[in-house]
């Protein structure tokens, strides 16, 4: 029994790993095809960093991204202070609104966001292009806010509310008393949202492909528009090169939590 | 003896339609130690929250050295707080839980450290200024949290059930620490805890509470010599209440049979509860007796013998230092001033029957159980 | 007092996401209800929608098979990563993780090198002398896609579950006299059922309306619900059948959901 859900893992690892080394095989390939390997090189690295065009688009990507995590995560963190302050049945109202873009399917997300921008610049506003980055900055922010909240509100709802109490006993207004004690409280949910948010917004697809307009694309909308033409080999290289990114930045957080719980035990 | 520092006047408090407190009126002194005494429920944190102004009473006012500070925030209070779990900043040492409230209130950077490494000798944490609060015990922490709130020199600290998570040895320590740095700072003390001998061994004054309602206000020997409804007898220390009736000043009849007693200002047969507080019973020969029982269950508690004895169906608990075994008959005398009479109330008939003395027992420890969590 | 403030914290909130959660949706249904020319009122969409519901069969089944796969090929992993040391689970964690923020496009695309008739599967069965197999543009294809995207999303709730198990309630099992197969269908699948059903729920939801993985792994007759919607949205301009067919996507999405939390709500009470 143990020994078969050992051998079951080990395969399902082999499975979900086995298209990325696919992909990152296919970044040293001299040849154009994932199938055959023709002989090593760099040489789509070194395409990759003289492609503008590429670069632009993962500029965009992390543009929007970084943008959107980090306004979702600063309004989705107050939000939280004013959620959890609400009368239980209206608290619990708001956060089956923030459940409604986790379990629509990112289609239907898509289109109706794209219907109301479209609705509301082309038939209210008069505009002729009505989705712009603007619009997707909106949607990137609109999905991205759950991910912070559900993160956020849990710690808050952990925290000590005794905590807020005894600094306002000691002399801090409301204000001051969230800056100088709850946020440090719940500064782990903080950060986890806003790194779920951003890597949800970076590897987003389908809501963008629906909301973007034409003067700015992502990489992910670019890479669908790929179905047609065949894929340039140095699209691998930036995958291996975020894979890599990805990897050593989910390594450093798991070590920090480690080394945060180990300080934890010893108390 | 000294002035009168805060008043609640006819406060109520209400939950969603639920009643927590129901017309409050107290006064504290200043340099008082009084302690709010009751169980879980009773209102006793309530008031203390209304008091450091974490809370907006419904109706009635609270009043600090003659001015109305219901809507004053409790940033603006001079009155500390000593929180249940003591609510220290994980995220900040020893010395700068300390100094939180200095440097919020933008007090110089010098005198911060002077009176932090005072406040730590007074509480005895001389050298544990850069320990992280989770690598303290929980004795160390409730120290740091007096210090944190008597640092900013309040005058009125509010305690609430500061010593619940201590184990028992520590609690004592504690009891006497809290009491001797009261002395030595001469501030005003109100203390919430549900633990009487805590109350009794502490307070200047005890505020019985119960329901919402203030049960009654004194100083521990009166509170425990005279209680003035069952509730309060049953709730400090143990209490035998019977039925009785007042036949006139002195003289109450109780069991068929007229005691002398110490009571007055009754009207004529007036029904009344008889307190008789089981270390209070003398045991004697059976012919010598005013009453005789028989002993049906003995427990050793150290010091003492708990003997409960039936009187015509009637079961005592009485304290003995002699043992008795069970099914032993045994007579007992009582003393004028052993026997006190209370007007009877809404808790008449509740309390002070040891009928089902061990499940009364069982319900304490479980109660004792609940507050460790 | 001090209360309101902090409740007016959550007004923007409130307001962007009935602005743009809400609202939208309503502008969905503003365009299922109205004909795409003249912009007047119509039940036309609608009615048009029971051509599609042979599609709508075949991307529920898909999504079912996928996400009962997911089940069967996650729970073992699942329990297998909730019995490690505390390190392990973490390096387990992560490495189920990682694949979920790589670019799903991409491993999807990978996936082709492999099936293609001219891919790697098929070019190392020819290496040793067997036939080519026709892999890709077939419903397995398309199955295999949905379990690889969405395996993690099974994994990642049911270890959360299984790793909260009281241990002493197997042990008190075992004392009871349980035999392992015993104690496993009689205390640890039970309690897993919360984690079970969020799992199934998440691998359901975006199986059932994906339009890349039928598109680059499927053939003409695995045409799925995502695939009509995009190609009325983005290509075939009739935004108002493809409001429509949303419309009718999210009810499903909404109903089976709400099913789930059903049961689920039930189990809670036992982990509890």
């Amino acid at each position: 029994m143990k020994k078969a859900n050992k051998i079951i893992t080990i395969a399902i690892f082999i499975f979900l790993y086995i298209p990325m080394l696919v992909l990152i095989v296919g970044s040293f390939n001299e040849g154009k095809s994932l199938a055959r390997f023709d002989g090593f090189t760099f040489e789509q690295y070194a395409e990759l960093f003289r492609d503008p065009d590429l670069l632009a688009l993962l500029g965009n990507s992390l543009i929007i991204s970084i943008l959107a995590s980090l306004i979702a995560t600063v309004f989705g963190t107050f939000s939280c202070v004013g959620i959890n302050s609400l009368k239980p049945r209206m608290r619990n109202t708001v956060m089956s609104l923030t459940n409604i873009p986790m379990t629509n399917p990112d289609i239907v997300t898509g289109i109706s966001l794209s219907l109301l921008f479209v609705f509301v610049g082309t038939k209210m506003l008069g505009q002729r292009n009505s989705l712009t980055f603007w619009t997707l900055l909106i949607a990137h922010i609109t999905f991205d806010l759950p991910y912070v909240i559900l993160n956020v509100m849990p710690k808050l709802q952990q925290m000590d509310r005794s905590l807020v109490d005894a600094a306002m006993d000691l002399g801090c207004t409301p204000i001051e008393s969230f800056f100088k004690v709850t946020i440090h409280e719940i500064m782990p949910g903080i950060v986890a949202g806003a790194i779920m948010a951003f890597t949800m917004s970076l590897d987003d697809f389908v809501i963008s492909y629906f909301v973007t307009g034409m003067d700015f694309v992502t990489l992910p909308v670019e890479i669908y528009s790929y179905t047609k033409k065949p894929i340039p080999p140095k699209i691998y290289a930036m995958f291996t090169l975020l894979f890599l990114l990805i990897l050593v930045l989910m390594i450093t957080m798991n070590l920090l939590q480690l080394k945060s719980e180990k300080k934890k035990a010893r108390g | 003896m000294s002035k009168e520092l805060i008043r609640l006047r006819d406060l109520t408090m209400e939950f969603d339609g639920e009643r927590i407190l129901d017309g409050i009126n107290l006064y504290i002194n200043d340099h008082e130690f009084l302690t709010l005494l009751g169980p879980s429920g009773c209102g006793k944190t309530t008031t203390l929250r209304i008091i450091g102004g974490f809370l907006t009473p419904t109706s009635g006012t609270v009043t600090f050295d003659g001015k109305r500070i219901n809507d004053v925030p409790p940033y603006e209070r001079q009155i500390n707080t000593v929180f249940q779990r003591y609510a220290l900043f994980p995220h900040l040492d020893v010395y700068d839980n300390i100094a939180f409230g200095l440097r919020v209130n933008k007090v110089p950077k010098d005198e911060i450290d002077r009176r932090v490494h005072e406040m730590l000798e007074v509480v005895s944490l001389k050298g544990y200024e850069h320990r992280r609060i989770n690598n303290l015990s929980g004795g160390q922490q409730q120290r740091v949290a007096i210090a944190r709130a008597l640092v900013n020199r309040p005058k009125v600290l509010l305690l609430d059930e500061p010593l619940g998570a201590l184990d028992l040895r520590l609690r004592k320590d504690m009891q006497n620490e809290l009491k001797r740095i009261q002395q030595a700072m001469g501030i005003t003390f109100i203390y919430v805890t549900h633990d009487q001998e805590e109350a009794l061994s502490m307070s200047d004054t005890i505020v019985v509470m119960d329901k919402g309602r203030i049960q009654q206000i004194g100083k521990p020997e009166d509170i425990y010599n005279e209680p003035k409804n069952a509730f309060v007898a049953d709730f400090i220390g143990e209490s035998n209440i019977l039925d009785g009736v007042m036949l006139s000043d002195y003289k109450v009849k109780f069991f068929g049979r007229v005691f002398d007693c110490v009571d007055k200002g009754f009207a004529p047969n007036e029904p009344v509860d008889v307190v008789i507080r089981p270390e209070d019973i003398d045991i004697v020969p059976p012919q010598q007796g005013h009453l005789v029982g028989t002993v049906t269950s003995v427990t050793f508690k150290g010091l003492n013998y708990d003997i409960i004895v039936e009187f015509k169906g009637f079961k005592w608990l009485i304290q003995t230092t002699d043992y008795h075994g069970e099914g032993s008959t045994i007579g007992i005398r009582l003393n004028p001033e052993d026997i006190h009479i209370m007007k009877k109330s809404e808790y008449s008939g509740m309390f002070g029957d040891y009928s089902s003395y061990s499940a009364e027992y069982d319900e304490l420890t479980e109660d004792a159980g609940d507050e460790e969590e | 007092m001090k209360k309101n403030n902090s409740i007016l914290l959550s007004t923007p909130y409130i307001l962007w996401m009935v602005a743009f959660t809400l609202i939208p949706l309503g502008v969905v249904g503003y365009y299922a209800l109205t004909d795409p020319d003249t912009g007047v009122f119509t039940w036309s969409n609608i009615r048009e929608l029971g051509t599609y519901l042979p599609v709508f069969g075949q991307s529920i089944m898909y999504s079912l098979v996928s996400a009962l796969i997911c089940l069967i090929l996650g729970y073992p992993v699942a329990y297998y990563i909730a019995h490690r040391g505390a390190v392990m689970q973490k390096i387990l964690y992560m490495l189920v993780m990682l694949p979920m923020c790589m670019s799903f496009l991409l491993r999807t695309l990978a996936w082709v090198g492999l099936l293609q008739d001219t891919g790697i599967i098929n070019n190392l069965l020819a290496a040793v002398g067997l036939p080519r197999l026709q892999l890709i543009r077939t419903p397995a294809a398309v199955v295999l896609g949905m379990v690889y995207n969405y395996l993690p999303y099974m994994i990642l709730p049911l270890y959360s579950t299984i790793v909260k198990i009281d241990h002493r309630l197997i042990e008190a099992a075992e004392d009871l006299g349980c035999t392992p197969a015993e104690t496993f269908r009689k205390v640890t699948l039970p309690l897993s059922m919360p984690g079970i059903l969020s799992g199934l729920t998440m691998v359901f939801v975006p199986a059932v309306s994906t339009f890349y993985i039928s598109q680059k792994l499927g053939g003409a007759d695995t045409v799925l619900i995502g695939d009509v919607i995009e190609r009325l949205y983005k290509q075939g301009n009739n935004a108002n059948l493809g409001a429509a067919l949303s419309l009718l996507l999210m009810i499903l999405v909404f109903v089976c959901t709400g099913i789930m939390n059903r049961l689920g709500g039930d189990e809670e009470a036992v982990v509890v």
